[in-house]
């Protein structure tokens, strides 16, 4: 395995470890150094990502021991990038810029500090992210905490300490279960195969063969949904999440909301969908209600907020809840269209929260009520900050559309064209309820937009803490800004316009990934079908192969999944080839906007 | 000479140099003479360990894995305490500190390497006297005298316990010499083994207490809160070294056959140490009391790693041994937190060190060079002690419960409870990171306030800071080797001479020689050459 890709991946894992190590120095030097890192690391992530062939297989990976054989235990310093973790790897080097760009003149203490831990915390996301080996996993996803806890504690607002140590003792309660729980997954391969092996991709083939029993799956399950969920953060254990965002320094909320964030919905795809199918299938249903439960709490909650971060921080709850739903829904367009929303979401609610912390070094508030009318004194933080809620929102054309209209797509699948036993009126409703979300979103969204940046002008009054000339009017958008906001401006655009780009490149993992747990979940869907003989079987809305079958609006895929199958132009939706067996007698949703060919 | 006292000629060693500085010390009483003196007594006694790295010996005296890894490690302590300590606050009374840390190492050493219960008992009352004289040397108030005073009473009944328990031992058996009394509770003849698990209840009290493991406990926080931060260094470190090594060689490997009895008991002091440790310490205002709390909190971690070697059998090897994760674990509890009151005894006011953790409020953000050094090292400790990845902390807790997951006991139903104390400990692990965490948010998220100063002459322990801090960090980055020693730590020279008749044997003490691999000497013992 010599890929020469791979020095450009340890390349960009080092590169912010040696950024993190130069000296200290004026605050104009490290800040422009923090830059300059990170850039670097964009450009080597950004080759990756280009190079990145789709397929199955594994790109610029190094496997070397980490213990040597000395140590007696194969924990290996093994990195690699698949069609999950390259776009995560691509997200975070792209919003670590834009963190750097937004401290700029907002960090004037410890400016040497700030970017050093900042650029530790890089290292450690693109390490979780990039990790084949379970112990390296572990490693960077617990170090990862280390640089955020100072960055709320130390260059935070004024709850910044409560905030720092919620949020770290939060998480680390549910990752030492996680870690337990990772640790048992290694035993019990091992007692299984007598092989005693920490590879991700390796566990994950050998455990196919020698599946954990059912009982122990649960358990294990339960361990990774502690510290996975928390990190997510899934409905009940959200709690630390508001707090954190709303108390860390502008970089750290774009990073959080943006990548770590990710970092548990990750966890949830990467071990335990692949290695826990039994027990996946039997926490669907729980899983698809909490998820479902964030999106409606996190959206109303939202409409509550006085106050502009915060609001954000409760639209990331209603968000991650559209991200876990689709990765349950455990189908191909629901899981790549919960991924797909995890990159939306890093950029969208990421470049919100950036423009959050350019309002606040503007006006000194947070407050809706303090504000309005904005587009008139700052018209293009205006575009920018409507062009993101627009993609947060799920407009057609950006971003957010191409991942929530998958998933959602895919959690319908599940309620009704597949089989889900007696849980299928459930996953109906699911599905009605998400939708519902939907619209919460565009309400909360729309309507703050409404106030703070349209409507009579309102400022608050006068800004002396500033200490310069009165009559200092407040500025629009810096050159520094606008780069800032138009980095992931492009690929709200990209995704938008050509989600097939993405989606073919993801697909071939994401397959791999989720047909363990349809299997599983099939297996139990037929079990109970004996209780519901009247169930139709199931059927995919997604054929093998499309190429052949006539697109009615267009010419390529729009959002094509390997060249797939799946059309969506204009109301004429058209599945490839859709129903492979007889469709039943029993319509469903989506056969009413099925032509055949 | 013969053998088997060649093979002690580091703890030799270290006994001639104490005894000299004792000596001397009455006529030269320059500080830095004896400190120096010392450390080139450490430094002879590793050499000698290097030369003498002969095998097996026999007779009382075994040159084990455990016996070698735990002598280094001893040797090593010695030299980061002895520079801690380097600047007692009683001016006048360098040379008999000094002499009686070397003492006390050479308990340590010599309690490793013994495998006769005469010898391991000399080897434990060699920690403790010099330690009740350290104790009282470290500072001269009535709080100093206090712990003092209570450490010393409560030491003699816990030594007075443990050599009870040798006695029942001696009286089951017939044989002090460990290897025998194994061998004979292990043969059908030995009848009742009601004698033996007097013993090793006794046994697990006295050495509880060096260990400070819960109902043994009481006396930790408030010695540490009366001594100075060098003497709490050493409390918090070896005691446990030579409560752990004598806990592995009797309960552990002796008393083999009242195992099914002993791994419930150690298990359920795993779960109530570490829980009362934990839970005690998130109150504590007074770093050294907090301090304390946590080297309890610790000691229960580490018993999770020796219960999981008593109840899976000496001698199986699993993919994870518990013997290993033990002294793995005891190695980077020792650097992280004789690192802490490195740190610690460098700061303060005038002659006094500093007490609350409130003390240390804005540590990093006060200026100067040495302060911010401090606080990140103390910042780094916080962080292993945690157990948070990539410092060394974390792969003690790796060890630790990977080893009790992967247990496979004889007994039915025995893995769940190791589950169980897996996910009490780690919840544990979540406990405690809230007070290691509230020491780093009071230094780094508060403005300076009252700001202690570094006091003079702490130079060897800021030394000894920051070099624990980088073996914190490169142990955390590279653990292969730390790992690899701790292995070869867990190899126990435990093979029994050929059977001894009990009848005919009679009153046998340690004339069993043995020779690696079970076979047997030639009755060599304390006198006769190999």
């Amino acid at each position: 395995m010599t890929d020469p890709l791979r020095i450009l991946l340890l390349g960009a894992l080092a590169v912010p470890a040696i950024g993190a190590a130069v000296g200290p120095g004026r605050r104009e030097w490290i800040r422009a150094a923090a830059l300059v890192t990170t850039c670097v690391t964009l450009a080597l992530v950004t080759v990756l990502v280009i190079c990145f062939p789709g397929g199955a297989r594994e790109l610029a990976v190094t496997d070397v021991p980490w213990f040597g054989a000395a140590g007696g235990i194969d924990i290996r310093f093994s990195v690699g990038l698949d069609g999950l973790s390259v776009w995560l790897v691509g997200l975070t080097a792209l919003l670590m810029v834009v963190a750097v760009l937004v401290s700029w003149e907002a960090i004037q203490e410890q400016a040497s500090a700030y970017y050093r831990l900042l650029l530790l915390l890089e290292t450690g996301m693109l390490g979780v992210f990039a990790a084949r080996d379970i112990i390296l996993f572990y490693v960077f996803f617990e170090f990862t905490l280390i640089p955020l806890f100072f960055l709320i504690g130390i260059w935070g607002s004024e709850q910044r300490r409560y905030a720092a140590v919620k949020f770290f003792l939060f998480t680390l309660a549910g990752s030492v279960l996680t870690f337990l729980s990772l640790v048992a997954i290694v035993v019990l391969n091992y007692e299984a195969t007598g092989v005693l092996t920490f590879s991700i991709p390796r566990i994950t083939a050998s455990l196919a063969a020698h599946p954990i029993p059912e009982a122990a799956q649960l358990a294990i399950f339960l361990g990774l949904f502690a510290g996975f969920a928390i990190k997510v953060p899934l409905f009940p254990l959200h709690t630390w999440l508001p707090l954190a965002h709303v108390q860390a320094p502008t970089a750290g909320s774009v990073i959080l909301a943006g990548v770590l964030l990710k970092v548990g919905t990750y966890g949830f795809v990467r071990f335990s969908l692949p290695l826990l199918p039994e027990a996946t299938a039997i926490c669907m249903p729980w899983l698809l209600w909490l998820s479902v439960a964030g999106i409606i709490y996190g959206a109303l909650v939202a409409l509550a907020q006085q106050d502009i971060k915060r609001l954000i921080a409760y639209s990331s709850v209603s968000h991650l809840g559209f991200c876990m739903l689709g990765v349950f829904a455990l189908n191909r367009l629901g899981m790549q269209g919960g991924v797909l929303q995890m990159i939306n979401h890093g950029l969208s609610t990421g470049g919100l929260f950036a423009m959050v912390g350019m309002l606040y070094e503007r006006y000194h508030t947070r407050k809706i009520r303090d504000l309005g009318g904005l587009a008139h004194r700052t018209p293009v933080l205006a575009f920018f900050f409507v062009l993101f809620t627009l993609s947060s929102i799920g407009l057609p054309g950006l971003n957010g559309f191409a991942g929530e209209f998958l998933l959602l797509i895919g959690m319908f699948q599940r309620g009704w064209a597949e089989a889900g036993g007696r849980w299928a009126p459930h996953y109906q409703v699911i599905s009605v309820l998400a939708l519902t979300g939907v619209v919460l979103g565009a309400w909360y969204m729309l309507w703050l937009v409404q106030r703070v940046f349209f409507g009579p002008l309102r400022e608050p009054g006068h800004h002396e803490d500033k200490g310069s000339q009165p009559e200092q009017a407040v500025r629009d958008l810096a050159a520094r800004e606008v780069i800032a906001l138009a980095l992931p401006s492009v690929f709200i655009f990209w995704i938008g316009i050509h989600p097939a780009f993405f989606l073919n490149k993801m697909d071939a993992t994401l397959s791999g990934i989720t047909d363990r747990g349809m299997a599983a979940v099939d297996a139990r869907g037929m079990a109970g079908q004996e209780e519901f003989p009247q169930q139709a079987p199931r059927r995919s809305i997604v054929g093998e192969s499309g190429g052949e079958a006539g697109l009615p609006l267009q010419t390529t895929g729009w959002m094509d999944p390997s060249g797939a199958a799946f059309a969506a132009a204009g109301g004429h939706g058209h599945f490839g080839r859709v129903w492979p067996e007889a469709p039943s007698d029993r319509p469903t949703f989506l056969a009413t906007t099925r032509t055949d060919p | 000479m013969s053998a088997p006292v060649v093979v002690l000629a580091p703890e030799i060693i270290l006994v001639v140099v104490a005894a000299t500085i004792y000596v001397a010390g009455a006529f030269a009483r320059s500080r830095d003479v004896w400190v120096w003196l010392a450390l080139g007594g450490f430094l002879s006694a590793a050499v000698a360990m290097v030369m003498l790295s002969v095998g097996a010996v026999g007779g009382p005296i075994s040159v084990d894995g455990m016996a070698i890894y735990v002598r280094w490690l001893a040797l090593g302590l010695g030299a980061l305490l002895l520079l801690t300590s380097s600047r007692p606050s009683g001016q006048g009374s360098t040379p008999e500190y000094v002499g009686s840390l070397l003492l006390t190492v050479a308990g340590v050493m010599l309690a490793a390497a013994s495998r006769e219960l005469v010898l391991l008992f000399m080897g434990l009352e060699l920690v403790s006297i010099p330690t009740y004289i350290l104790l009282y040397l470290g500072r001269r108030d009535a709080a100093s005298q206090e712990a003092a005073t209570k450490y010393f009473f409560l030491s003699i009944l816990a030594s007075a316990m443990l050599l009870y328990g040798f006695s029942f031992l001696y009286g089951a058996t017939g044989s002090t010499h460990l290897a025998v009394i194994g061998q004979r509770l292990a043969s059908p003849e030995a009848g009742s083994l009601w004698l033996a698990r007097a013993a090793m209840v006794l046994v697990l009290a006295g050495l509880g207490f060096k260990i400070a493991a819960v109902p043994f406990h009481f006396y930790a926080p408030d010695v540490y809160q009366g001594t100075t931060h060098a003497n709490a260094a050493l409390l918090s470190v070896v005691p446990k070294l030579a409560g752990f090594v004598a806990l592995v060689r009797v309960v552990d490997v002796a008393l083999e056959g009242a195992r099914d009895d002993a791994w419930p008991i150690v298990l359920i002091l795993a779960v109530a140490t570490m829980t009362v440790g934990n839970a005690m310490a998130l109150w504590q205002q007074n770093l050294r009391r907090l301090l304390a709390y946590s080297s309890i909190a610790h000691a229960g971690y580490m018993l999770i790693a020796l219960a999981v070697s008593m109840a899976t059998g000496f001698g199986t090897t699993t993919a994870w041994e518990g013997m290993a994760a033990l002294w793995l674990y005891l190695l980077v509890y020792a650097v992280a937190t004789v690192g802490t009151f490195a740190a610690l005894s460098c700061l303060g006011r005038g002659a006094e060190s500093v007490q609350s953790v409130e003390e240390l409020t804005g540590l990093p953000w006060t200026g100067g060079r040495v302060r911010p050094v401090l606080a990140w090292t103390i910042g780094l400790f916080m962080f292993s002690l945690a157990g948070i990845p990539p410092l060394a902390g974390f792969w003690g807790k790796l060890a630790v419960f990977a080893s009790a997951l992967s247990v496979e006991g004889p007994v039915e139903g025995i893995r769940g409870w190791f589950i169980v104390l897996a996910v009490v400990g780690v919840l544990n692990a979540a406990v405690a990171a809230a007070y290691y965490l509230r020491i780093i948010g009071v230094m780094f998220f508060r403005r300076p306030l009252g700001v202690p100063r570094v006091r003079e002459g702490t130079g060897g322990a800021l030394a000894v800071a920051i070099f624990s801090a980088v073996l914190a960090v490169a142990i955390g980055l590279g653990p292969g080797i730390w790992f690899r020693d701790a292995r070869r730590a867990a190899i126990i020279e435990a093979e029994a001479p050929r059977p001894l008749p009990m009848a005919a044997g009679g009153v046998q003490t340690a004339d069993a020689g043995l020779r690696p691999g079970g076979e047997v000497g030639q009755g060599v013992g304390f006198g006769s050459g190999l």
